[in-house]
């Protein structure tokens, strides 16, 4: 028995690995290959005219690509800007409510773009609380919606808390001893952080930045809500293409939307892979108070730059979600009502079969969630080993390792109805997967990539001789692993933690396919389900997901937390 | 081609355990009309028994959009499926796949049984979308009694599968309070309503589509890019869907908004301010969009599929489904109750396109529409 063990362990890597392959191709590449196919085959002929036709016009290479990606690379300068002096506060001070502040941080991620709509409206409207603060204060009113600067904001509301969470995990994990030997040598403490601090982010806010580029070229209903069609993107078509079965033209268009994103993510891992580091983690910079020893005019400038940005902070994150909560108990003569929760209530006493209840929706998708974090977790970390070692065309594997995140949700949508609901004849057999199992495969699929990109940069930096160490003293690799390695880089694992946790219950796409029927729909459908033509049930049922999301987050949080000793 | 007569499922003693047994798998088995053991895969994805048990009422499948079964205000579906099951020896299985018709359409396309027997909730594209994509039948006439009172202009299947059984109108709702709209497409132009009007995408949303289609039986196929240009011009703000434009408009984001003419009805039941809520026809109509229901052409129980189409005629069935659906009535013969057209506002003149209008059309105005539209 103990040599079966050891058997094991010695190979378990290699196992996971190869599992991953098997669930991405499963769940991943051969549902999305049947839409690809379309772009380039049909009726039973090889074409290119699908593509041939969007390259060749004006209307989709300008006002279309180029606009899509011109807007994501402003939401992605937005989204960094504000997402980085929130991983300074973080990683750098200390103030009650920090590790509860942390672990919400990336809740405005999982939110439905409804909700964010109505939160944003309610917010940045001609009648909005931004508008009379600016009456109040005698300044003039922002037309506000309906603009590029309407998309730029709201996709920051939902990308700079990702950066901040990537930034804080590597922040944390910045050796301080080397920051002590540099001022010990005579640098002073900006110095120390150029030259020291700086270099140990880079890769972090850079995949922050990558990741909001390739979310927000993708970006759909969020674009239509608050911009309009005279602001739309390539996914506005891919779907419209999609919902009236062109299916040419939407793969195509769904090709070259993949191929910008992936080439991106491609050119920033071939640099990520030139970077290396040797610290040994897991000394974290000791954290200042927010509120100063002695005020000097150096520490008053950075309070203010902090009360500053808790400024914006409350008008771009909390107003937004406060007017949602306010939202669902305000009635439609203005006044304060139960009335939305009351319905939740009895729809879950009398809700029919058909109907979409809101405690199972709750069950499951927690469920779901833990399903994602015991599958998504060990396959991230073990993609995470694989790619911290050099050999040639590791980019290309990364990038291919990260295509989840590229492809449209649409298309994936598309696919897992041909390739896993109507499954794959063989003679008389019909192999399907639907239910639960695919439902937590196909959110794995879309959150590893999180946990890779959390933990990789952070083992990359790790010293080689640690693990060497543990290895001649006669541990498995997963053994050095598991008790030398991972515990050092325990701020990306929890960060990626918690992004698996926030894929797995803002999904929808996905879902919606794969747990069609009454038995595994999940807060997000039950709130697409409830708005009918009312607005009011659905904004409860987005409170509800706001609270079991946050509870989610800060639970994941203090566990992993017990377990790195943050 | 009746497919699912011999195909079986196993059932869970023949799945096969890969991913921990979520496969199924499909056996030919050597007599017609086996049972299934259902596991749960949901809509269309288990079918039910055939008509030929000899225990127990008939499993009928009906397949339509969720909102008929599962809005928050009220849906006909359950209601339907209690009255239908405690007259006829039959028990409904409701489906509502995300996707709608598409799902069956794919489904058909990929050469994947069709699970279904009825579908409840076609329109006019959904109509010519299924005869472009499909080359054998989806679905199949269907003899009805009732047939012959349903109202002669909501008729839009030229082959007679699709029967109406509702139809609703596609209006300007407006608050008074804030401005009065206009009474005419034209005076939608004009420099008083400049940002004053949120409408939605054609391509993503169905009351977007009917307003796209009322302008061009407004301004012709000639003109109505010209018109929306100058729409454009005007600031009219083009959400993406019904939900988005409806929060705005409440939120007094603008003082019109393109929806339902039937949107003091759910406004009265909130206790609204029915001044917010105000019904404007502009040329004084209002453009109708039917809703059908037809038979699957490989229907298990097809009798009792037309039984179930027949009852939906009824006229105190029409009525229940009027309010419970909160729109108009296909019949002439309804039941509907006297405080009904209180709040739910009919045009002077309702204005449709025909199938035989939109076939062929309809993505190539769609298509033009978003070119003109979405340039930057």
């Amino acid at each position: 028995m103990r040599t079966a063990t050891d058997w094991l362990e010695r190979r378990a890597l290699t196992l996971v690995a190869g599992a991953t392959a098997l669930v991405l191709l499963v769940v991943f590449y051969y549902p999305v290959a049947t839409v690809f196919v379309d772009a380039v085959y049909a009726e039973g002929r090889f074409s290119l005219a699908a593509f041939r036709e969007i390259l060749t016009s004006e209307f989709y290479l300008v006002d279309i690509f180029w606009f899509t990606a011109k807007q994501a690379a402003y939401s992605t300068i937005a989204s960094v800007l504000l997402g980085l002096p929130g991983a300074y506060l973080l990683a750098r001070y200390d103030f009650p409510g920090r590790k509860t502040l942390r672990s919400l941080t990336i809740l405005p991620f999982v939110m439905p773009s409804i909700m964010v709509a109505i939160g944003f409206v309610a917010t940045f409207g001609a009648n909005g609380t931004l508008n009379s603060l600016l009456a109040a204060l005698g300044l003039p009113r922002v037309e506000l919606l309906f603009t590029l600067e309407a998309i730029i904001v709201a996709h920051a509301f939902y990308n700079a808390p990702l950066v901040t969470r990537v930034t804080t995990a590597a922040w944390e994990s910045v050796d301080a001893r080397t920051v002590e030997t540099a001022r010990s040598l005579g640098a002073g403490p900006l110095r120390a952080f150029w030259d020291v601090v700086a270099p140990q982010l880079r890769p972090a806010i850079l995949i922050g930045a990558t990741l909001t580029f390739v979310f927000t070229f993708a970006s759909f209903p969020i674009v239509l809500a608050l911009g309009g069609v005279q602001l739309a993107t390539v996914e506005v078509f891919i779907y419209s293409k999609v919902r009236s079965l062109e299916y040419a033209d939407a793969a195509a268009l769904a090709t070259i939307e993949t191929a910008i994103s992936l080439g991106l993510t491609y050119a920033y891992l071939r640099y990520e892979a030139r970077t290396s580091g040797a610290g040994e983690g897991a000394h974290p910079l000791p954290r200042r108070s927010l509120v100063p020893d002695d005020w000097s005019l150096r520490a008053l400038a950075v309070r203010t730059g902090i009360a500053g940005y808790a400024g914006v902070v409350l008008l771009v994150f909390v107003g937004p979600i406060a007017s949602m909560i306010l939202a669902s108990v305000t009635g439609g003569d203005g006044g304060l009502t139960t009335a939305n929760y009351e319905f939740l209530v009895e729809r879950q006493a009398t809700g029919t079969s058909a109907q979409v209840r809101p405690l199972p929706a709750i069950r499951n998708s927690l469920v779901f969630a833990l399903g994602t974090l015991v599958v998504a977790l060990p396959m991230g970390v073990a993609l995470s080993v694989l790619t911290t070692r050099r050999f040639r065309g590791r980019a290309a594997i990364d990038a291919l390792t990260m295509a989840p995140l590229a492809v449209s949700g649409i298309v994936v949508g598309l696919g897992l109805l041909r390739g896993l609901v109507f499954g794959l004849e063989i003679g008389a057999y019909r192999i399907r997967v639907t239910g639960a199992v695919a439902v937590v495969a196909a959110h794995a699929v879309g959150a590893y990539p999180f946990v890779v990109r959390n933990v990789a940069p952070l083992l990359d930096a790790l010293d080689d001789r640690l693990v060497e160490s543990a290895r001649s003293l006669g541990a498995s690799r997963v053994r050095a692993l598991l008790d030398v390695e991972l515990p050092l880089v325990a701020p990306g694992v929890v960060a990626g933690a918690a992004f698996a946790v926030a894929i797995s219950i803002g999904e929808f796409d996905s879902t919606v396919i794969l747990a069609t029927g009454s038995e595994w729909y999940t807060m997000p459908v039950a709130l697409e389900r409830y708005i009918g033509r009312r607005l009011g049930p659905a904004t409860a049922m987005g409170v509800v997901l706001l609270v079991v999301t946050s509870l989610s987050f800060v639970v994941v949080d203090r566990f992993g937390g017990r377990w790195g000793r943050l | 081609m009746r497919r699912r007569a011999f195909l079986r499922r196993a059932g869970a003693g023949g799945a096969t355990a890969l991913l921990a047994g979520c496969v199924s798998r499909d056996a030919v088995p050597a007599t017609e009309g086996g049972t299934d053991t259902g596991t749960g895969d949901g809509a269309g994805t288990d079918g039910a028994t055939t008509g030929t048990t000899e225990s127990g009422p008939t499993t009928l499948q009906v397949a339509t959009y969720a909102p008929f079964v599962d809005a928050p205000s009220s849906s006909p579906g359950p209601w339907l499926k209690e009255q239908f099951e405690s007259e006829f020896d039959a028990t409904i299985e409701w489906q509502t796949p995300d996707t709608e018709i598409n799902y069956f359409i794919e489904r058909a396309s990929r050469g994947v049984a069709v699970d279904a027997d009825v579908y409840v909730g076609l329109d006019t594209d959904a109509l010519i979308r299924v005869d472009e994509k499909l080359s054998e039948d989806l679905f199949v006439p269907a003899e009805l009694s009732n047939a012959g009172n349903v109202k002669p202009g909501l008729q839009f299947d030229p082959q007679g599968r699709a029967i109406p059984f509702d139809t609703g109108y596609i209006s300007l709702v407006y608050d008074e309070n804030q401005a009065v709209a206009p009474e005419t497409f034209d005076g939608l132009l004009a420099e008083e309503f400049a940002g004053d009007l949120i409408t939605q995408n054609p391509q993503s949303s169905a009351t977007g589509r009917a307003f796209l289609l009322h302008t061009i039986a407004a301004m012709g196929e000639d003109g109505y890019l010209d018109y929306w240009r100058r729409l454009v011009d005007n600031d009219v703000r083009i959400l993406g869907s019904w939900s988005d434009a409806y929060a705005a408009y409440s939120e007094g984001e603008a003082p019109m908004v393109v929806s339902y003419s039937t949107d003091q009805v759910f406004a009265n039941a909130e206790g609204q301010d029915l001044s917010k809520h105000q019904i404007r026809f502009l040329n004084d109509q209002g453009y109708a969009n039917p809703e059908g229901m037809a038979l699957f052409a490989d229907a298990d129980a097809p009798e009792v599929g037309r039984q179930f189409m027949d009852f939906m005629l009824r006229p105190a069935v029409q009525g229940e489904i009027a309010v419970r659906n909160v729109a108009f009535p296909a019949t002439e013969d309804a039941d509907v109750p006297a405080d009904f057209a209180q709040y739910a506002k009919e045009p002077p003149e309702p204005v449709t396109f025909g199938y035989d209008e939109l076939k062929g059309n309809v993505s190539e105005w769609v298509d033009a529409w978003s070119r003109e539209v979405a340039q930057k």
